[in-house]
This record gives C-alpha cells, structure tokens and sequence, in this order.
C-alpha cells in the first residue's frame, strides 16, 4: 500500500458568481522514501494541490470531492483535531519563504522546543537536545549559538537550514517543500538541494518536491507530475518525462529552457500564458496554445493513457499509440 | 577595433549607512568617536559594452550587478570614476545636456507589475517618452509610432486603452519593452527583465529582446542571476563577485573554460535536465557583507585555493590565453 494515496481529488474557491475549480480529478500516490516532483508555471495549481494534503488551502477554498488517504486513513474526512496531530508531526512542510515561516521574535531554540513540545509530553531539556541534533544534521555552522538567535541574525540559505531543521524534529514520514530554494542563490541553491536530497535518503523520508525548475526535478526526484489549470497532465518516472516529454505542455516547457537551444538562436516558445480560474477552456484547457489541437480537444477532457510507464492526459498522444498498435496488428 | 558604445573605469558606489553627524558619533572608552560606515556596492569595475553586443553581467545578490546597471543609466550617482557614452562623459552631466543620453539609453525592469504606473492606460504609458523627447512630433507621428512598436513587440494596438492590470506578467513585459523602444534607444539596460516570468513566457520575452536587438541594431547591458540564459543571449559575460568583476570572456569560452574559481562554482551550480543528482562545487561558508569588505582578493574567504597572497593583495584583471579576462592570483601563477 502507498504512503499517500490523493483520488481524485476536487478543490473549489468559493467566491462571488459561483465556484472556481483550482484542481480537478488530481491522483497521484507517493510510497515511503520517494521523492515525487510536481511541476508546473504559476497558477496551474501544484501549491493548492501539495496544501490541500494537510487541508491548508485556506476559505473561501475547499475540498470538494475525493480522498487523501494517509496509511490509510482519510485526511480530506478528518477533524481538525485529528489533522493537528499529523500537521507537522507525521507530515511536515517547508515553504519558499524562511522569513515569513519563521516568528521573527522568539529564538530558533524556543521555535523548535515549541514545536516538538505541541506534539510529544517531554521536557523542555530534551526537546533542547533534539533540536541541537537536527541543526546538527543540516549542517549549520556552531548550531549550539544559533538555538540562541533569532531569525534576522541568520543569513537566507541559514534561514532555510533551520526550517529544514524543523521539519526533521518529529521523524515525519513525508517532507512537503513549496519552491523551498526559489528565494535563494544559485549556489546556496544548489546546496539546500543537496541537503535535503540527502537527508531524506539517510532517514527514508518522502518528498513531494514543488517546483518550477525542470533542472532541480531531475536532480531530485524518481517521479514526476505536470500539473495545467488545475489538472495533472502528465505524470510518470521523471528521467522518462524529462527525456521523451509525452504531453505538448510539457515537451514546450522542456524546450522552452536556454539550455536546450543552440546559444543565439530563437527560443521554443508556446503562445499565450496559462489561462485564469474564471475562464477554463473547455475541453483540454491546453488546446488554445497547442499546435495539435483538433475539434476533439476543444470540447472534451482526454482520459489517461499509458505511454511506457507515463500517464498522459492527450488525445494527440492516445491517437498516436492507437495507430502504433494497429500497425503493429496488421505486421502480425 | 572600435570604440566601444558605453565605457565604464574605476567605478565604485557606495551607500552612507551612517546617518548625519550626530548619529555618527559614539562614546566608547571615555571617548567621543566618530564612526563612518558604507555598504561597498561597486568596488572599482571597468567594462566596456561594444555596439551590437550583449554584455551580461551575472552575480548573486550584494554583488552590485543592479547598481552598476543603475550607475550607467544615471539613476545613481557614482561614488568614483567614470562613465562614457559614444566617447562622452555623461556621469557628470545634468537637465538639459544628459537629455539627448536619456533618449539614446533605456532602461528595462525586473517587475513589470512595478514599472507601469497602474493610473496609467498603455497608450499614455508609451505616449509619455514620445512626447518628451519629441515634442515637435505632431499627433498623428506619435500615434503611428505607439502602433508601430505596440506590433513589434506583440500587443495588439487596440488595446491601447487599457491599463496594466488588465494584463499578465509576460505582457506586462512587453508593454516595458514597447515603452523603452518608443523612443529609438540605441542602448538598453535590461536589469533581470525575465526573473519574475514564467518558464514559457520566458522563452517569449527572451525572444522578443533578441528580435529587437537584431532588426533595431540595439546594444544590450544584461543584468541577470541565469546563467542558462546568458549561455543563449549573451555575447560576452562579466561575472560580479563582490562588487568587483572577477572574470570577462566571451559567451562560449567563460561555459567551455571557466578560470575563476569563482566562476567555476556558479557554473556547476546551474540545476542541468541531464543530472541525476546535484553535482556542485562545495563553496565553504556565504558571501560576506558589503560593509566590511574582506582584505585582499574580495573571495577568498570561500576560496579552496586561496593563500596569503590572496588573503592581503588585491588582483587585478589579467588576459588569459583563452582570451579571457580573470582577477585571481591563483591563475596568474599557473596555480590552477
């Protein structure tokens, strides 16, 4: 059994006018230790997607239909008493922001102290002793000094350190990161990456992996998904995707990147931008900007298909297997 | 070879963080003591930008890359040295003798939800610049000239009367584009003008700058923390450390045959599709603050090979065989 099991998962605002749907039929499952990239441009929905696990998305946001099935059990059905012992403890979160995560007037050492004290009877020595540990794990220079310091004392990529470190106090089982080095420097980037690619190998944790990054998804994850306008396009092994895009989104995003270019010339570029909540194409909500639309696509959703051990939500790509099939009959 | 377009020696800025004379002084010791304090921004860059070429200049945050950018354009006033256009020196000029400088040189933001004035309709946004700078123009030459660059940048010129927050980011964009276009500048300083864009608008917005660098003959000072950008747009590239470049060279040879060490990390530090696994060099400890800069080579601190030499003496940029230019001690000796 998985981990974490999301089935088909719906998540509305409610605003004036009616319901805005932000994900449609989401499903995906993450097995203890993996680590899952979810990837798409702002406003396709992977944040309410990654929140609404822990039933974050705040109102007018809800979740309207579906499971998020933690071990087992239903997060989506849960009480909010139930949900704060898992917030945190069981799953826990890293955001892309350290400064607004961290309360800027209490100590790192009484953040951390609190924070394993909300979920475990122990002293307040011992919580001390645990959260000297997990600074210790994340590297971070004289980590006895910094239990002592408040967050403007820290620099960024310190700042993201200690937040790291507090999502470690209580052994989870999972690691949800919204964008969590998009604030920061290439190089300081490049090594809280490292870090905690490596410590959820050496603890056996899973990471659901947030990002715009095409580059960072495949440095640190097995699987990936690509989310558009609020559904999961495409989702598979990611060195699979990132080598042989099945989905024209993703392929155009992969192509889009500098670095698949000759240096000077024209870049691949898709038209038009990622349409808003309040007016979701019908049909396949990529098909304005796709070069294979067809009349198919303009008035309803494709279903998945499999392509090699990628799911992929395209009539182009269902037509192209159905003809490799028929070929493959007709030379047998 | 030819003059280049815009040169830059010696510059330095720096900003006061000390206040008025009274906040300066301090009673330490039985003592009244003054105390000065100034975060070094720019410490003594020179650069030349040839006509035609995009100079990149890449750096993380602190290094001063955005205010040599705002330096050039006249936003700042320098703390030291000088700044030539077309062989003038325009650092030292004001009203009426920096203006036809203005019109020639245009500047390009990072946040086009910033750099529009949200009272504003497109058409008066891109009427404004016309209108200032060609005050003889008649209604009827303004107008064809907003249609002329609203279509080469890709907005459709009905939609002139609209206002900025009825646009997305990507166009947005444009319109900045549009309005540094408007007055035929010669010379565009674009400061991280795809940072706040996503991936596939991007590719758009990089598009549009290099199509407008091609058909207008336009030269571009490109300010940006992308390296993969940089490989693809740019001509020659400075790398900033510290407010001091720490390495000059064309596009291609700085990716094939980085020197500085410097350098080196930032390039293995770009998340690459074909990597199974971050693979960087390990750079020990953060850049240091602007306000106590480190004695000697300003890197050395994080440097794996630095020594004594490095910790007191400054170095200065010197040609490498590749053709390059690098300011590391390290590889004037043949150390690395």
């Amino acid at each position: 059994m998985a981990l974490l099991e999301v089935k088909n998962l719906d998540a509305r605002f409610a605003v004036r006018g009616g319901d805005l749907t932000a994900l449609r039929g989401i499903s995906f499952s993450l097995d203890k230790g993996e680590r899952l990239g979810l990837v798409g441009e702002s406003g396709a929905g992977k944040s309410v997607a990654a929140f609404s696990i822990l039933n974050l998305i705040a109102k007018p946001g809800y979740i309207a239909d579906g499971q998020i099935l933690f071990e087992g059990r239903d997060l989506a059905a849960m009480s909010e008493r139930e949900l704060r012992g898992i917030r945190g403890n069981r799953i826990a979160m890293i955001f892309q922001d350290p400064m607004m995560t961290l309360n800027p007037v209490l100590t790192i050492g009484t953040q951390m102290v609190e924070a394993i004290q909300a979920h475990r009877k122990i002293s307040k020595k011992e919580a001390r002793a645990i959260a000297l540990d997990r600074l210790q794990k994340v590297q971070i220079p004289s980590p006895e000094k910094r239990l002592d310091q408040y967050p403007h004392e820290l620099s960024g990529g310190m700042r993201q350190r200690v937040i790291i470190a507090i999502a470690l106090l209580l052994d989870p089982e999972i690691i949800i990161a919204d964008e969590p080095t998009t604030a920061l420097d290439v190089t300081i980037q490049a090594e809280i990456m490292d870090l905690l690619l490596n410590l959820c190998e050496q603890e056996n944790v899973a990471l659901m992996l947030i990002t715009h990054d095409l580059g960072v998804v495949s440095q640190v994850t097995q699987r990936m998904l690509v989310m558009y306008s609020g559904r999961i396009i495409e989702q598979g092994p990611t060195r699979e995707i990132i080598n042989d895009a099945q989905h024209p989104y993703t392929q155009g995003l992969i192509n889009a990147l500098p670095q698949m270019g000759e240096p000077g010339d024209r870049l691949f570029q898709i038209p038009g931008a990622m349409p808003s909540l309040k007016n979701v194409p019908k049909g396949c909500p990529f098909h304005p900007r796709c070069r294979f639309a067809t009349e198919q696509c303009k008035h309803s959703m494709p279903e998945y298909v499999r392509s090699g051990n990628v799911d992929v939500a395209c009539y182009e790509v269902a037509n192209l297997i159905e003809q490799e099939r028929q070929m493959q009959e007709a030379e047998s | 070879m030819t003059s280049p377009l815009v040169s830059i020696r010696g510059l330095e800025k720096r900003f006061d963080l000390s206040g008025n004379l009274l906040e300066q002084i301090t009673f330490e010791g039985g003592r009244f003591r003054r105390k000065q304090e100034a975060v070094h921004a720019i410490n003594g860059v020179d650069l030349d930008v040839q006509r035609g070429e995009a100079l990149c200049v890449v750096g993380e945050s602190g290094c001063g890359k955005s205010t040599v950018a705002r330096t050039v354009m006249g936003l700042l006033s320098p703390s030291g040295g000088e700044i030539h256009y077309d062989g003038q020196r325009i650092d030292n000029l004001d009203g009426k003798d920096a203006l036809p400088y203005r019109r020639k040189m245009q500047m390009i933001f990072q946040n086009p939800y910033a750099s529009l004035n949200p009272r504003m309709t497109i058409q008066q946004t891109l009427e404004e610049p016309i209108r200032f700078h060609h005050p003889d123009w008649s209604d009827i030459e303004v107008r064809d000239k907003i249609h002329e660059v609203m279509h080469s940048v890709g907005i459709d010129p009905d939609w002139g009367s609209r206002f900025g927050h009825e646009f997305s980011g990507g166009q947005r964009q444009r319109i900045a584009i549009a309005r540094a276009l408007a007055v035929d500048p010669e010379f565009i300083v674009a400061d991280e003008p795809i940072s706040a864009l996503d991936v596939s608008i991007q590719a758009q917005v990089l598009n549009l700058l290099m199509d407008a660098q091609e058909s207008r003959g336009l030269t571009y000072l490109f300010i940006t923390h992308d390296l993969a950008v940089v490989e693809h747009f740019g001509t020659r590239v400075a790398v900033m450390y510290l407010g001091r470049v720490c390495e000059l060279a064309d596009t291609a040879t700085l990716f094939a045959t980085p020197r500085h060490p410097y350098t080196q990390a930032l390039l293995s530090a770009i998340p690459k599709l074909e990597d199974d696994r971050p693979n960087h060099i390990r750079l020990q400890g953060e850049v240091p603050t602007p306000v106590n800069l480190p004695s000697g080579c300003v890197f050395h601190g994080r440097c794996p090979y630095a020594n004594e030499r490095c910790r007191a003496e400054v170095p200065e940029l010197i040609a490498t065989d590749e053709g390059a230019r690098v300011a590391c001690h390290a590889v004037e000796e043949g150390r690395l």
